[in-house]
């Protein structure tokens, strides 16, 4: 079946199994290794990738031919002009991470989340992450780290608003 | 200096900095390399298919309807292992054997029955649906006490005809036995630590490699010790050594589960000698859940014996050991059962016992050393719950029994009536450190106001002792290699360099604290110190990161390893500053003339100076060094769970947890917050939701993870965190090892407080998981009367 | 994993009619529900094939039937074994017929053992599933018993 899809801002068009998931479909067929699989059950959220910029999907509970036509952001493309995001730059401040295998799928949840919700209390964040299991980090420093991305992602929009 | 407060950060060059992980920059980008990255030219894969049943005869196994699915290239079965020699291979420590395919019958559910090879993922997958096994089932035994019984033998195959596999005890029976009935006050509970699993996030697997050519054998494989697996390798197959080359890529979490050797690594192997080809074998969750190591399922009977005030008399700890279908349990070889003696825990017994028999079942077998040394996890719950029973049967708190009990700073070096000898602590400061940061006095009058209103609060405490960094040569090995470690360090021209450790990182963040250690020692920039593990062409022979050794042992080795360097750098610099060796001293961690201050030079300088002007003295600026530990390390801690018990949802809130540990030295609070952080999480995961339960039948019930729950950010407590310092004295920086002890220490703490929430109701004991319905039913039964 | 379960129908037919529908292994066997296939082999033995989706698991079941009626006429016991799935099934079921003239109670009971991959990885949701196949059967004879006599 063909697929056409944008992945990391780059075009793709690629003809694949119909049962082909799109996580290994990232994995395999474009090289994009960063997105993980931790389960078979779609629990654990290894997975999770962006669609369309800001809705976070677990690309092992996605067939690749589902993306068709949308765009999907994975760890591998996070990164803007050379600089990280302020995501990826918090989980390593706040040591949001130690084995790194539940790393990405965390940042592309907490990303989207923070694009609906740029503003969270620590309840909310926990609510949002918990489709992604973590089995180092015990979640204090990861929720430590989605507040420092939200503060520092939050910073610029609030500039013009204190100046008008 | 005071020995309880938290090392000084400042003053220091690296050690106890803060400092941000090196290993991040690639995690955060998507550029780690895990083991299921790996791809190589013409590389093949492989899957398992597993038994339906715990305990059944196979009657046949059809091959044919798989071998017609396009892209199958082989089924492999135990006649073709056995062809090769492989059929069975050693356990752990050597004493059994296990099949690496079901060899005749099966043993326990999801037991691996055959293997088959594919040109790609789901051709293997679809193969395996289709390999058609029959079975004659058997009647499963599912518990050590039906096994005892020897009514059903799980292994035929054994010269011994009982299910029975070893009998081990310490201490003195006899003496305890009296002490504990002369005393005025006893306690005897029966407390289950359930069969549990360290599940990291990532599963097992392995690319094995056979170049033709060669001869060489390359296996990627999750494995936290690689030099162990490719001596066990080559002494399984008889490949010489130096043509095994074992690489152990980035690890997503070990947890002890990334130790023993599996099937898919072996048929892995073989697949590739037959076929030339490289074979890539990548677990399922249920099958990292069903057939990889195991942890705990000891059932402790525990009895305390004690004196009208509270001074405990005797400890006796009797434990039936379910080890499942082979005795694959990972400890140290005269070690079966690990370091259980130190079930005394952090209190002063004068005589104790613990014996322990162990038995076959129809289960998965491991017995693995999840996140903690050898069955201390085990041994730190029985003693931690039976000071609480103590102190309930006493009408005492269960902080002041401790504090009556503890071992006084005074008596260390200890030694335990269990064989240990403790190295130091100073248990009275930190648990009045945690009663005092938790407001336990507070809480206890708070706890009164609700139990009048029939509210259930409750506060747990458990203040374990740890045995950790395995080990001492004269006792310690594994199939006889002793459990040294090791490491080699070698400085660049320009000051920069490499170091490199027989340990390896699963998450511990070994990249940045090794660096430390190392720039502690030499006044190098951690940053420029790239550090390299996993990798047994290039990495010094170790025995691999577990049970809480890879600080207390290659921690130690590296920094003697740096000393070396500084000893032969000190040389050099007397050459480069033209002063007698005995006047070159180190200072401030530069090289300084004695008595002459301005006089200086740098390491850095140092290093160049060894490859560009060495004068008299050997070129270069490298060391290797083995050490030998002297002694175990005993990091302890002081944990304290408040909880609110729901009367009517049988549901409890963690409202808050303290966690005070003292693990020595520390190399980085950040790594070690981190570190604790974790294990705690793992902890509760344990008390509150996790058990690889199997039914009467033998079914396993917890084969993913919609079944065996893992803890998210949703119902994990936050942690609350803070240390007390005693070095070890024996190592070298005086660290001890951390990683372990949250998961050692919390799972009583959380028991006690729930226990002490419910004992306004007569509640004396529940066996983890303390799930919702457990607690409910529990509650429900004391309150129908 | 051992599963019990026990249940009461009013049919509306003789106690004599009810009889007759239950020891037909031909209607018993279309009461099953999410049958697929039956084979009656004689007067008390059948096969079946049944489909089954418990939780992740769905596929079919080959299960074989006996009917065992007692001498009195007042109980029907009915063994059911098989499998499929990596799973086997042994069922043992029976149903006590009480008299009331123009109707006859019907109260059964039923105990299952499940061994096998159906049970590890559906053992949470199969009780529920395997009660619901349970009682439709039941079910259906009342109404099925009852709109053959009528």
């Amino acid at each position: 079946m063909k697929v056409s899809l944008k992945v990391n801002g780059a075009d793709y068009e690629r003809d694949v199994e119909p049962r082909v998931l799109l996580a290994y479909f990232l994995r395999e067929d474009l090289g994009l290794t960063g997105t993980h699989v931790g389960c078979d059950t779609s629990s654990c959220g290894c997975c999770v990738v962006l669609m369309d910029g800001e809705k976070a999907v677990k690309s092992c509970t996605m067939f690749a031919v589902m993306a068709d036509g949308h765009e999907i952001t994975t760890i591998e493309g996070m990164k803007k002009d050379g600089k990280l995001h302020p995501m990826q730059q918090a989980f390593s401040d706040q040591h949001g991470l130690q084995c790194g295998y539940c790393t990405p799928g965390m940042m592309a949840t907490a990303i989207a989340f923070l694009k609906h919700n740029p503003d969270p209390s620590e309840a909310e964040i926990r609510d949002a992450l918990s489709g992604n299991m973590c089995r180092c980090t015990g979640y204090n420093n990861i929720v430590k780290a989605v507040q420092q991305a939200a503060a520092e992602l939050s910073a610029p929009a609030a500039e013009p608003v204190a100046a008008s | 200096m005071s020995t309880t407060e938290a090392p000084p950060a400042n003053g220091r060059h690296s050690m106890g900095q803060p400092m941000k992980r090196k290993e991040d920059a690639r995690f955060i980008a998507g550029k780690g390399r895990y083991i299921d990255d790996i791809v190589l030219p013409n590389m093949l894969y492989l899957a398992i298919v597993h038994s339906d049943y715990p305990h059944a005869k196979i009657t046949k196994i059809d091959k044919d309807a798989a071998l017609k699915i396009p892209g199958v290239l082989a089924v492999i079965t135990a006649d073709d292992l056995a062809g090769v020699g492989l059929a069975w291979i050693p356990t752990f420590h050597g004493y059994d054997k296990q099949m690496v395919l079901a060899v005749g019958k099966v043993l326990y559910q999801y037991q691996e029955v055959a293997a088959v090879v594919a040109t790609s993922r789901a051709a293997a997958a679809d193969g395996v649906e289709a390999v058609v096994v029959e079975y004659e089932q058997l009647t499963p035994v599912v518990d050590p006490f039906t096994a005892k019984t020897d009514k059903t033998l799980v292994r035929e195959d054994r010269e011994n005809k009982t299910n029975h596999i070893y009998h081990w005890e310490v201490g003195k029976r006899a003496e305890t036995d009296a002490a504990i009935a002369a005393s005025d006050v006893k306690i005897n509970e029966r407390v289950y630590f359930q069969r549990c699993h360290p599940a990291p996030l990532e599963p097992c697997g392995c690319v094995a490699d056979m170049n033709p050519a060669t001869g060489t054998l390359t296996l990627y494989m999750t494995s936290q010790a690689p030099h162990a697996h490719r001596t066990v390798v080559s002494l399984v197959t008889g490949i010489p050594e130096d043509k095994i080359h074992v690489i152990s890529p980035d690890i997503g979490g070990g947890f002890g589960n990334k130790v023993p050797v599996y099937a898919g690594y072996v048929c892995s192997a073989v697949a590739s000698i037959v076929t030339g080809h490289p074979i890539k074998w990548i677990e399922t969750r249920t099958e990292n859940l069903t057939t990889t190591g195991f942890a705990r399922d000891y059932t402790m009977d525990v009895e305390i014996g004690a004196t009208k005030d509270g001074k405990v008399t005797a400890l006796k700890v009797t434990t039936h050991a379910d080890h499942g279908a082979f005795d694959a349990a990972a400890d140290p070889t005269k070690y079966p059962a690990g370091m259980f003696g130190i079930c005394t825990g952090s209190y002063d017994f004068p005589v104790a016992f613990t014996e322990l028999d162990a038995y076959f079942t129809n289960k998965a077998p491991g017995g693995v050393a999840y996140r903690c040394s050898f069955r201390v996890t085990e041994a730190s719950y029985a003693i931690e719950r039976g000071m609480d029973l103590l102190a309930n049967a006493l009408g005492m708190d269960p902080a002041d029994v401790r504090m009556k009990n503890f071992v006084r700073k005074d008596q260390f070096p200890y030694p335990s009536p269990l064989g240990f000898v403790y190295d130091s602590g100073d248990y009275h400061t930190t648990l009045q450190k945690a009663l005092d940061k938790v407001g336990y006095k507070e809480l206890r009058k708070e706890q009164a106001e609700k139990r009048a209103r029939g509210e259930l609060m409750g506060i747990g405490i458990s203040t374990f002792t740890e045995v950790v960094g395995a080990g001492p040569s004269k006792h310690f090995d594994i199939m006889g290699i002793k459990m040294f470690d090791s490491a080699e360090i070698r400085i660049h021209p320009t000051g920069s360099g490499i170091v490199r450790a027989g340990t390896k990182s699963q998450g511990q963040g070994h990249e940045t604290t090794w660096a430390q250690i190392v720039a502690e020692e030499l006044g190098l920039d951690p940053q420029n110190l790239l550090v390299e593990e996993g990798d047994t062409d290039t990495a010094p022979y170790g025995l691999g990161t577990y049970a809480s050794r890879s600080t207390p042992v290659a921690g130690a080795a590296l920094a003697m390893a740096a000393r070396r360097v500084r000893e032969k750098a000190r040389n050099i610099a007397a050459h480069v500053m033209e002063a007698p060796l005995d006047d070159v001293e180190w200072v401030d961690y530069k090289f300084q003339v004695k008595g002459v201050p301005s006089k200086t030079v740098t390491m850095k300088e140092i290093a160049f100076a060894a490859y560009t002007n060495p004068g008299p003295n050997e070129p270069g600026l490298e060391a290797t060094y083995y050490y030998d530990p002297p002694n175990l390390t005993f990091p302890y801690g002081a944990y304290i769970a408040v909880v609110d018990v729901d009367k009517d949802t049988g549901e409890t809130k963690v409202r808050r947890f303290l966690a005070i540990d003292d693990c020595g030295t520390v190399i980085n609070p950040m790594i070690v917050e981190g570190q604790i952080h974790g294990g705690l999480t793992e902890g509760f995961a344990i008390a509150f939701m996790q058990e690889i339960a199997y039914d009467a039948e033998g079914n396993n019930l917890q084969p993913n993870f919609t079944e065996y729950l893992i803890p998210t950010s949703l119902e994990s407590p936050h942690w609350e965190t803070d240390s007390t310092c005693n070095p070890s004295p024996h190592h070298p920086i005086g660290a001890k090892g951390v990683g372990e002890s949250p998961n050692v220490g919390s799972p009583a703490a959380f028991v006690n407080a729930v226990m002490d929430a419910l004992s306004p109701l007569g509640i004396k004991n529940i066996d983890m998981p303390l799930t919702r319905s457990k607690v409910w039913s529990a509650i429900q039964e004391a309150t129908k009367a | 994993m051992n599963l019990e379960w026990h249940g009461h129908e009013e049919v509306g037919t003789s106690k004599a009619q009810l009889w007759a529908f239950i020891s037909d292994p031909k209607s018993v066997a279309d009461c099953v529900p999410d049958l697929v296939e039956a084979v009656v082999e004689d007067a008390t033995h059948f096969d079946a094939i049944v489909s089954v989706g418990v939780g992740p698991v769905r596929g079919k079941f080959k299960l074989k039937i006996e009917l065992e009626p007692q001498s009195d006429g007042n109980r029907m016991n009915m063994k059911i074994s098989g499998g499929g799935l990596g799973s086997t099934v042994d069922l043992l079921a029976g149903a006590d017929l009480t008299d009331h003239g123009a109707t006859t109670s019907l109260d059964w009971t039923g105990t299952a053992t499940m061994r096998g991959k159906i049970a590890s990885l559906a053992g949470r949701v199969i009780d529920a599933q395997a009660q619901r196949v349970i009682t439709t059967t039941f079910a259906n004879v009342k109404a099925r018993c009852a709109s053959s006599s009528a």
